[in-house]
């Protein structure tokens, strides 16, 4: 059974609560009675606690720089061989109970294991999780500074600061593929949450942008890049999809210095292969009844794209849209084959890389990942096509945050 | 721009509105004659006649007469002395008042305002001195509305009056004599619903309501000297609430202190902290806290009276346990 | 005739209303058998001849509130049994679109403003009803119909002192159907005669034959046309009897049998028609009769087939709605 220590005549006649100010025991400390293990500040005096009885210092209950009401232990002596676990069925219920607490102050109640303890719940504020969670911080190793350890968000942020040369706050860039536009990513970016800056600039010749000054491969490139230079953040995380992948790498390869980790989902580039068929059949649609069965074909699981996704999806393809990506088309595939090849970019990429493919990818074959350099991670999923960001969000978006997190906690002496 | 008292403020309110529109009228005890206890309709009875009427002390019935009155075409404004008889009040509000729009499918409305003031400080005792604000805000159909400052004090009740729906116009005693700027040549009524920034600030956010306003920029104050910025919001209106403002402030501070005069339990800080943990939890970094009366009787004595009223102090320390 | 005596018509069409009000009641109580009502009904059998001699007396941009039990009061208004009986089964064509309910029926239209499940608020209702009309200078009047039960409220006290106070043109018509649920009026009253209470406030005050609907009608118009004039309000205390219990869930046996049985030998229909019959003729009052009950058959057959109304947006719910974004996530 475990005897709780407690301030008892310590405290002052007037006084409801005292501050916690040392302890001078650790848990697991042997200790005798009359042994000081901790010192209370009472009515502005510091005042010694003692041992009440022989034994091992268990749970402390009240932390240093904690308040705590005069009924309410400070922690716990075990009896030599005594479980902690024990200690906390049978000593607690009773004390738990014992005080009402008054609103104005909030007291220090015995309460379940520290935030840092193994094994115990992580107690953090839902900010601080929240944060913690983008940043793919695991809290269990940080210690907490707000009451009875709970882990706060200047404790979160304190940890990201300390991490070598890392930038929590740096942006991610999500560049759609040919024909889409920054819509796409919308189910991406719901599972990321808000707490990371998401980029989501058009391709030149898709959603709002204008058609490419130049043509080719590097006419797409030139403006992402000047768009590129134009970003306040010393570095980012670039996502590309489909072509929007091929300019990503064009980018990385470009300015190597301000890409933190780079992500490619079935992106172009890599190989001739490409379903030109498909590419021709959304460039010709102009009635969502014949935009469907080619959007159909970006997915493996054709129930997915409905009636009302072609006609949503039809309703932004206006007619100089429509123009400015058959153009587009012609150039970068002309005669259904990739006209421009990115595996030498590829095979120089130093950064986190990450690439993301579809098995039952119609429009670009899986294999062509297979250019990938040694240090790059792949993932082939499973039952999916063309369209991994929208097939398997809370796939890919597990995936970022693993990269989003590699990137700082290793990629950050790169830089 | 003109100097008033809030009491001044309230009564250019309903002499511009009595002016305005005929359909307006003012009654309840004391309030013609003598232009009503705390003087927030003095002179009206000259100005309006009987359109201006002393009342039996009959609460209950006059609540129900106010409301169908507005329902046959009327718009009353009926001022109940204290918050504390707003009990008398309730059968009229919960069981009449705010469900003929409803149940009637839309073919009546009722524009009345009912006026009462609550909350302690001067020892008035334990049935003079309550802040009943959650007891109306309860109930669907019932607006709330608790202004600080003059200007809102006019703008609000302006708008009160001319609302197709019942208001609850809480005043409070201590406010009658503050002073502050009203401008006078703009009589457009203020908006029900919104709150109003007090002062901004980025570490922690203090909403308040009726005169714990007053005492949470004093704690904002003391606080500040320990270089903590907190934002103060006066939510004005208790029921439509303003939860844009309010995510949005505890989206930047991540810290929410909720203060309200009324009681604890059950009371109109538990909606406040209940609500941002609906639509703010992950924006939060500790449990709100919750500043309100003790939950006992309003004791008479100034000793005891002083230690069960909220005020900066009590503020600013659970500002600071917030933040701790 | 006389200024308060009500014309042949008038006395067969308030005999029509009656005849209304007991078919509507009857085909309640059958249908409560039969399980298809919701809630509890509160009949007024026995009792028609108050709600339909009191409204017949109005004129039509008058105002009348009345109780939980107001089926005569309704129908005496003149309003749409089809609609009436709809509101009853909750439906959307309902006079509230299923809304109010029986008890909690309302019609701006003709100023029925309205049922009143709160006992003895129809009478502070009518009484602010009263004071807007005096103060907008308007010739219109607010008839309070409210029960023995209610008499002994304190805003029943309040209502009065204050109409009385003010002349407000208020007329307050006590039917008193001698119980308040089970208790008989005798344990619940310091007076036998309820009238006595109007000296008290200054304002006259008479007792009359609840069940005979010309003593009703010719009571209100008088007491109508004293608010109008600005004279202040009346109070009338019209005795009649309830025949059917509280309401369609009460277990009955707190009214002797010999009761009921004196009162069912003065239904206040039986009394009516015998008197037409002398009048118009027993076919005429008979013919009236049985179109009045296909009237009610047919607003049963209609408004049974009509929709149910659903949470489709509903403009009248908005005031009652937190903003859009409302809910936890």
């Amino acid at each position: 059974m475990a005897t709780p220590i407690t301030i008892g005549a310590a405290a002052g006649e007037y006084m409801e609560a005292v501050l916690v100010t040392e302890w001078r025991a650790r848990p697991g400390d042997r200790v005798r009675a009359g042994d000081v293990v901790a010192v209370v500040e009472t009515a502005k005096a510091a005042t010694e606690v003692e041992a009440p009885c022989d034994g091992v210092l268990g749970r402390i209950a009240a932390g240093e720089g904690g308040e705590v009401a005069i009924d309410t232990p400070l922690g716990f002596i075990l009896a030599e061989g005594e479980d902690e676990g024990e200690a906390e069925t049978a000593g607690e219920p009773e004390y738990a109970a014992a005080s009402d607490p008054a609103p104005e102050t909030r007291q220090a109640t015995p309460m379940p294991a520290p935030a840092r303890q193994p094994g115990g719940r992580v107690v953090a504020s839902p900010v601080a999780r929240r944060l913690a969670r983008a940043a793919g911080l695991d809290l269990s190793h940080l210690a907490g500074s707000g009451p009875r350890g709970r882990i706060k968000r200047r404790d979160v942020e304190a940890a990201l600061a300390a991490a070598p040369g890392v930038d929590a706050a740096l942006p991610v860039v999500l560049l759609h593929g040919f024909a889409a536009d920054a819509a796409i990513w919308s189910a991406l970016a719901a599972e990321l949450g808000r707490d990371r800056a998401l980029l989501r600039p058009e391709l030149p010749g898709h959603g709002k942008a204008p058609p490419p000054p130049g043509a080719g491969f590097n006419g797409l490139v030139a403006p992402m890049l000047e768009w590129l230079d134009a970003q306040q953040a010393a570095r980012l995380h670039l996502v590309g999809h489909s072509l929007g992948g091929a300019v990503a790498l064009a980018l990385a390869g470009q300015r190597p210095g301000r890409i933190a980790s780079l992500t490619l989902i079935a992106p172009a580039g890599l190989g001739p292969g490409i379903d030109g068929e498909a590419l021709a059949g959304i460039c010709r649609a102009t009635h969502p009844e014949s935009l469907l069965p080619w959007l159909r074909r970006l997915v493996a699981d054709p129930g997915l794209i409905g009636d009302d996704y072609a006609r949503a999806a039809m309703a932004g393809r206006g007619a100089a849209l429509r123009a400015a990506q058959t153009a587009l088309a012609g150039r970068l595939f002309p005669d259904g084959t990739q006209g421009f090849d990115l595996r030498p970019v590829l095979a120089g990429v130093d950064v986190p890389l990450r690439l993301i493919w579809g098995r039952e990818d119609a429009i670009l074959p899986w294999r062509q990942a297979l250019a990938a350099p040694g240090h790059a991670g792949l993932h082939l999923l499973p039952g999916t096509g063309h369209m991994p960001h929208v097939e398997a969000p809370q796939l890919v978006a597990r995936i970022l945050r693993e990269v989003l997190a590699a990137a700082q906690s290793g990629g950050g002496d790169r830089a | 721009m003109a100097m008033m008292r809030y009491a001044e403020a309230l009564n250019l309110a309903l002499r511009e509105e009595m002016a305005r529109d005929d359909s307006v009228f003012v009654f309840g005890e004391d309030v013609a004659a003598y232009g009503g206890v705390f003087k927030v309709t003095q002179g009206l009875a000259e100005a309006f006649g009987d359109r201006v009427r002393d009342t039996p002390i009959s609460e209950q019935t006059l609540t129900a007469m106010a409301v169908t009155a507005a329902m046959a075409g009327s718009r009353p404004v009926l001022e109940i002395m204290y918050a504390d008889f707003l009990p008398l009040s309730l059968d009229a509000l919960i069981n009449q008042a705010s469900v003929y729009h409803y149940i009637w499918n839309g073919q009546v409305s009722m524009p009345f305002v009912l006026r009462t003031q609550g909350g302690g400080g001067v020892g008035t005792g334990a049935q003079h001195a309550k802040s009943l604000d959650a007891m109306v805000a309860h109930v669907p159909g019932l607006k709330v509305v608790a202004p600080v400052t003059p200007a809102d004090a006019r703008a609000l009740l302006k708008a009160a009056i001319r609302d197709p729906h019942p208001v609850i116009f809480l005043e409070h005693k201590l406010l009658y004599n503050l002073r502050g700027e009203v401008p006078e040549e703009d009589d457009a009524p203020g908006e029900i619903g919104r709150a109003r920034l007090v002062r901004e600030g980025g570490d922690v956010s203090i909403f308040a309501t009726s005169r714990m306003v007053l005492e949470a920029e004093k704690a904002a104050d003391d606080l500040a000297g320990d270089g903590i910025a907190a934002e103060v919001i006066d939510l004005r209106s208790l029921r439509p609430l303003d939860l844009g403002a309010i995510t949005a402030s505890v989206a930047k501070t991540n810290h929410a202190v909720v203060v309200n005069e009324g009681w604890r339990f059950c009371g109109y800080t538990a909606e406040l902290a209940a609500t941002i943990m609906d639509r703010a939890f992950d924006d939060l970094d500790a449990p709100v806290e919750r500043v309100a009366t003790r939950d006992m009787p309003i004791p008479y004595a100034e000793t005891l009276e002083r230690e069960v009223i909220p005020d900066a102090a009590a503020i600013a320390a659970a500002a600071r346990r917030a933040l701790a | 005739m006389t200024a308060n005596s009500p014309s042949e018509q008038e006395l067969l069409e308030m005999h029509r209303r009656m005849v209304l009000t007991r078919c509507l009641e009857e085909t309640l109580g059958e249908m409560h058998k039969a399980g298809r009502t919701r809630g509890p009904i509160h009949r007024c059998d026995g009792q028609e001849a108050v709600g339909v001699g009191a409204t017949a007396a109005l004129a039509a941009e008058d105002f009348v509130t009345t109780t939980h039990r107001g089926h005569a009061v309704y129908l005496g208004r003149g309003l749409d049994p089809r609609r009436v009986v709809a509101e009853i089964f909750g439906r959307e064509t309902g006079y509230c679109a299923g809304r109010g309910g029986h008890m909690l029926l309302g019609d701006v239209e003709t100023g029925m403003l309205g049922g009143n499940a709160i006992v003895g608020a129809s009478i502070p209702a009518a009484t602010g009803m009263a004071l807007s009309m005096q103060l907008q200078g308007a010739a219109r009047v607010a008839l309070a119909v409210f029960g023995d039960g209610a008499a002994q409220t304190g805003i029943c006290h309040e209502s009065m002192n204050i109409a009385a106070l003010w002349r407000l043109p208020v007329v307050f018509l006590l039917e008193h159907n001698a119980y308040g649920l089970t208790v008989h009026h005798s344990a619940q009253s310091s007076v036998p005669e309820l009238s006595a209470r109007a000296a008290g406030y200054g304002m006259p005050g008479e007792t009359i034959d609840g069940n005979d609907v010309v003593a009703v009608f010719q009571a209100v118009a008088q007491a109508v046309q004293r608010a109008r004039r600005g004279d202040g309000p009346s109070l009338i205390e019209a005795r009649t009897y309830r025949l059917e219990g509280f309401s369609t869930s009460d277990m009955g046996g707190y009214q002797p049998e010999d009761e009921i049985a004196k009162w069912r030998a003065r239904d206040p229909i039986m009394l009516s028609r015998a008197r037409l019959a002398e009048a118009l003729g027993a076919a005429r009052v008979a013919a009236c009769e049985a179109a009045a009950r296909a009237e009610m058959d047919a607003a049963f057959e209609t408004a049974l087939a009509d929709p149910m109304p659903g949470f489709t947006p509903h403009a009248p719910s908005a005031p009652y709605s937190e903003p859009p974004d409302g809910g936890g996530r």
